[in-house]
């Protein structure tokens, strides 16, 4: 499984033709399919390319809505 | 545009801008469900389907509403809609409830249903909790359209058989909570 650094998963940012990669606890999601991704941006608030863990904690749903999409690696520490 | 309105909301510590596209992004999500529950609705014939077609019907419309009770605080809040229909249809805050593949499966068009409604109840859950206590004015407005939603999921989930139910259908009028700002 590839291995992604925080500066690594920032180039998938959904934006200009790249992949929208998201990552929620320790896992690299592949989100680029999802309507709710459109331009690497969520809900206004959250920008593909960045580790959301914390973010999903406040937010109104819970993981089971990343977990419907392709896991493309792990998020590693820099 | 309010212009103080919008000051009062600044200085609550919002972020109006944020707060606009959010609007709007709910504001496409209710229009666009009024579109397609259209169709779903029309795909529910025989006698599960036609059981279901009223109460469908009353969700489509009060979507409706909450869209048509969202933009004047679009507006006040110095926000605007896209001049461009399939722009608006795109950047709404649910996915597009689409008939499924299997119509004459009247569980299939539930399921879709109440994942719509579902969709709704997290969106302005979220608004009221961004809100609260800093804007008074949109936070009415998404609690009354939240309590509407909760109803409407209330009323499909428990066909699908989620229960036990506490909920009846309407008696009377549509948008009993958001009609205060249709007036």
């Amino acid at each position: 499984m590839k291995r992604f650094t925080g500066a690594e998963l920032r180039y998938y940012d959904g934006k200009e033709g790249r992949p929208a990669y998201v990552a929620f606890g320790g896992k690299v999601y592949d989100v680029s399919s999802s309507f709710l991704w459109k331009g690497g941006c969520h809900q206004v608030l959250h920008s593909a390319g960045e580790d959301l863990t914390e973010a999903l904690r406040k937010a109104p749903h819970g993981a089971e809505f990343l977990e419907r999409f392709p896991v493309v690696g792990e998020l590693v520490e820099e | 545009m309010a212009r103080v309105a919008r000051e009062m909301v600044e200085k609550a510590g919002i972020n109006v801008d944020q707060l606009v596209e959010l609007l709007v992004k709910n504001a496409a999500a209710e229009l666009t469900t009024y579109y397609y529950y259209t169709i779903l609705r029309c795909n529910l014939v025989g006698l599960d389907g036609e059981t279901i077609k009223e109460i469908a019907e009353v969700a489509r419309i009060e979507d409706r509403n909450h869209f048509e009770a969202l933009v004047p605080r679009i507006y006040e809040l110095g926000g605007s809609l896209p001049k461009d229909m399939k722009e608006f249809h795109d950047i709404s805050g649910c996915p597009p409830a689409y008939l499924p593949a299997k119509i004459e499966t009247v569980e299939d068009i539930l399921k879709v249903l109440v994942e719509a409604e579902r969709c709704a109840v997290r969106q302005y859950t979220y608004i009221c909790n961004l809100t609260a206590g800093k804007d008074h004015r949109t936070y009415d407005l998404a609690l009354s359209i939240l309590h509407e939603e909760i109803e409407h999921e209330s009323w499909f989930s428990e066909f699908l058989g989620e229960g036990p139910s506490g909920h009846f259908m309407r008696r009377g009028e549509t948008s009993p909570f958001v009609s205060k700002f249709l007036k």
